[in-house]
């Protein structure tokens, strides 16, 4: 028979294990467009993507919220990844402490609420990092990204020089960058509390820290099926009480705290005598005896909030730059990522579009752009460069802080414009030829123009740059560049290099010329 | 090593004889295809006027087949430019075509084993994908291997270097019977043109030591160290302009030409020619031919023209 149990079960397992494998797909080969549809209903990021991109994400947002409104918070035990993860865990200690419960823990809504609403007002005005380092599906990614993927990749890497020395199987190495050490501790303090606060008591990140989890919280408090104890059915056994991994069933009041449910429906499998409902209700009776005035007010601050946010941050982008920073010290911003501004409101720092990135170029940050900016992704030309062609993190970010531009308009983006320092280059040093970054240049922004003694020497077209940092990388300068990229703080479109066709009636020679 | 000093003997044999008496010439070539392992009849062949495959399959009849460069048993490293991610039409990278007929006939030569890399400088994967190589290869059964692993690169020390004293080569070079470069004509901001020679800096790790270090004549110092057995040069679309890279198809001309040597230092002096450039204005051409790689001096050698 196919319970509500195995449903969740079934829909959790899919859900956990497609959103592993995008974050774990080492060598790329999910296209972009499948891992944009297995993130586009995770709710947070979803409701981003609606403010700062108004489109489809606006379905996934309304199907998660009437979801939540029929059927309370099944988001947090079959959508959420980090949900799942914590279903793992508490599984693992069921196995090892068979005896060991969640009893029923009044949830600490007021805190939870006040999270919430600070998470989402501090995102409002100006710092993400609250929402950024309490989102779940960010911590989940950057827990996949920082701790899981390094080993895949060291392994994968073992494999490949061990294999093609023998018999190449086309395993190829994967360079291994990112591994920046506060990224590390945090996912992985990140990942302890979790661990902690799920041993001790089940889940109790969603009723207390979870920004999604308050949200929908409040959503389920009028949902129209709710899990109630039949009082003519139970027996007052208790099971109910024990299986449950929210500490929301009082078995001695024969209460359900719906607003903290997360939907498993274990209590009600577990139930020897048909005795826990899931029916059509109007009001819990749990709800009424609670004090509904500050959740209310709450509630409509939030949605006020919530509302608000679009129209402030999309005029905000508009804007030209604000020069306020010394741009040097601020990092270059991905294509699609329309400048600080707009990247810094809307990443969530999941890092999807740095394991996505096939030059790896994307790498994640600490602080590079200020407490407000914290773990967001940006372009590290140390590492590599933008492929002139590629637009995969910007089809795979699944809040429009990197917005899906077009192939043809991705080539004008101009992340950032070129400065040469001639002193530092190996021509006017060495005397001698070089021209890597010329080389490289997609759009001969960076020309080698004719110098002293036949040698040529790099010329700055910055109209034509793009700020793809392919001559900053390939600049063999050390220990500085001679030749880098400083970043836009809102991008520009840069110029199309018209050039007239080539003659090609005389192409084919009518002679050999030897 | 045996059978490429032998080659290179051959090589001479053929440019002694062959560039004063037209007799000795012809004779060398009948002998060259009666017999295998005869002397090379020719230093260079130019075609023109052909698809890239049907080029390459009458210069290598002229040159007495591929089976004189590849044997029963042998492995077969293919070197391809396939540095950018562009398409064909953008000639940033050797044509898909060519390299097809080429891996195609190593096995008809009876190769065991074909194999193709390049380490590019666009990421690998887009690059061997969108430059059409992948495919090509695949198609003709043989294999492509990534050439971003430093671990696939030892260290070598290159005999009479100037500059480049050391490099860490890719293993395929190392350990492949023959080796075949494949390189396409086009245009390059710092040394005016990239061929032949050009072309290994794509076998080796760290191209960034090359460019410190007088690029022409790093260029010239590792056209010493693995000759390659037969150079095939792709001149059927030539970026005219903006090269290496190209910025697009306008910088593009249809040549349909193609060249085979056995030396680099030929053949890139021919492809400068083909050009429009005057070998003598290529530096790294210039080092080669006075470090003795090879010999530029078309006037002295023995061509064999073909158009079609």
């Amino acid at each position: 028979m196919v319970t509500l149990r195995t449903v969740r079960i079934t829909v959790a397992s899919i859900s956990f294990i497609l959103i592993t494998a995008i974050f774990l797909d080492i060598t790329n080969r999910i296209p972009p467009a499948w891992s944009s549809a297995v993130v586009s209903l995770q709710f947070a990021p979803a409701v981003i993507k609606t403010i700062s991109s108004l489109g489809i994400a606006l379905a996934a947002v309304i199907f998660v919220s009437i979801l939540t409104l029929l059927y309370g918070r099944v988001y947090c035990s079959q959508l959420c990844p980090l949900g799942t993860l914590q279903d793992i865990i508490i599984w693992i200690r069921k196995k090892k402490f068979k005896h060991r419960k969640f009893p029923y823990h009044p949830a600490n809504y007021r805190f939870l609420y006040a999270v919430t609403a600070l998470s989402i007002v501090s995102a409002i005005f100006g710092s993400a990092a609250l929402l950024d380092l309490l989102e779940p599906f960010s911590n989940y990614g950057r827990i996949l990204s920082t701790i899981v993927r390094p080993p895949i990749i060291i392994v994968n890497n073992a494999l490949a020089i061990f294999i093609t020395s023998t018999n190449s199987l086309g395993i190829a190495e994967i360079p291994l960058f990112g591994l920046d050490l506060w990224n590390v501790v945090l996912a992985l303090f990140f990942l302890s509390v979790i661990i902690g606060l799920t041993v001790w008591r089940g889940r109790l990140f969603c009723n207390l820290l979870c920004p999604v989890g308050g949200v929908l919280s409040l959503l389920s408090r009028i949902s129209l099926f709710k899990i109630t104890i039949k009082h003519d059915a139970c027996i007052d056994c208790g099971l109910c009480e024990r299986v449950c991994r929210a500490q929301c069933i009082d078995s001695e009041k024969n209460t359900v705290d719906f607003a903290a449910c997360v939907g498993c429906f274990d209590c009600i499998g577990s139930c020897p005598t048909d005795g826990m409902g899931y029916t059509f209700r109007r009001r819990s009776e749990v709800l009424q005896k609670e004090d509904t005035n500050r959740r209310t007010v709450l509630l409509s601050l939030s949605s006020a909030v919530l509302a608000s946010t679009g129209l402030q941050n999309i005029a905000d982008t508009t804007k030209t730059s604000s020069g306020y920073v010394d741009a040097k010290k601020k990092p270059v911003v991905p294509p699609g990522g329309r400048g600080q501004e707009h990247f810094e409101s809307y990443c969530t720092a999941c890092t999807l579009c740095v394991t996505a990135c096939p030059t790896h170029v994307l790498q994640p940050s600490f602080l590079e752009y200020g407490f407000a900016g914290i773990l967001q992704p940006k372009m590290d030309y140390n590492v590599s460069y933008c492929n002139f062609d590629c637009t995969i993190c910007g089809e795979v970010c699944p809040t429009g802080a990197i917005q899906r531009i077009l192939q043809q308009d991705k080539k004008y983006v101009q992340l950032g414009k070129v400065t040469f320092v001639k002193e530092d280059c190996i021509v006017e040093i060495k005397k001698k030829d070089c021209g890597a970054c010329s080389e490289h240049c997609p759009t001969k922004a960076v020309k080698m123009v004719p110098y002293e003694n036949k040698l040529t020497i790099p010329q700055i077209e910055n109209e034509y740059c793009v700020g793809c940092g392919a001559c900053e990388h390939a600049c063999p300068t050390t220990p500085r560049k001679a030749i880098y990229v400083t970043p836009n703080l809102v991008h520009q479109t840069a110029k199309k290099r018209e050039e007239k066709r080539l003659e090609q009636q005389a192409a084919t020679p009518q002679e050999f010329p030897f | 090593m045996d059978r490429r000093t032998f080659l290179k003997s051959g090589i001479g044999f053929s440019a002694l004889t062959g560039a004063k008496i037209t007799g000795v010439n012809m004779l060398a070539q009948y002998y060259a295809t009666a017999n295998q392992s005869g002397p090379v009849p020719y230093d260079l062949v130019a075609i023109k006027g052909g698809e890239p495959d049907v080029m390459f399959t009458k210069g290598m009849e002229a040159l007495g087949g591929l089976g004189k460069y590849v044997k029963k048993g042998q492995k077969v490293v293919v070197k391809p430019n396939i540095g950018w991610d562009v398409g064909p039409e953008r000639a940033g990278n050797t044509n898909p075509k060519l390299i097809e007929e080429i891996v195609k006939q190593c096995y008809t030569a009876g190769a065991k084993e074909v194999v193709v890399f390049d380490n590019t400088c666009d990421n690998w994967v887009r690059s061997y994908k969108n430059s059409g190589i992948e495919t090509a290869v695949k198609n003709a059964g043989g294999k492509i291997v990534p050439g971003n692993t430093e671990g696939y690169y030892h260290p070598v020390s290159v005999q009479g270097a100037k500059n480049l004293t050391n490099a860490k080569v890719h293993e395929l070079i190392l350990e492949s019977d023959v080796f075949i470069n494949v390189p396409i004509l086009k245009s390059h901001g710092s040394t005016k043109l990239t061929m032949s020679m050009k072309n290994m800096m794509g076998v080796v790790w760290d191209r960034r030591e090359w460019h410190k270090n007088d690029l022409h004549q790093c260029i010239a110092d590792f056209a010493a160290y693995r000759k390659p057995d037969l150079n095939i040069m792709d001149a059927y679309y030539v970026m005219k302009r903006n090269g290496p890279r190209g910025v697009s198809e306008e910088d593009v001309v249809t040549m349909k030409s193609l060249l085979i040597s056995s030396d680099m230092v030929t053949i890139d002096a021919a492809g400068a020619k083909l050009f429009g450039i005057d070998p003598a204005d290529v530096r790294y051409i210039q080092i080669a031919e006075e470090q003795k790689v090879g010999r530029a001096k078309l006037d002295q050698l023995n061509i064999k023209r073909i158009s079609l």
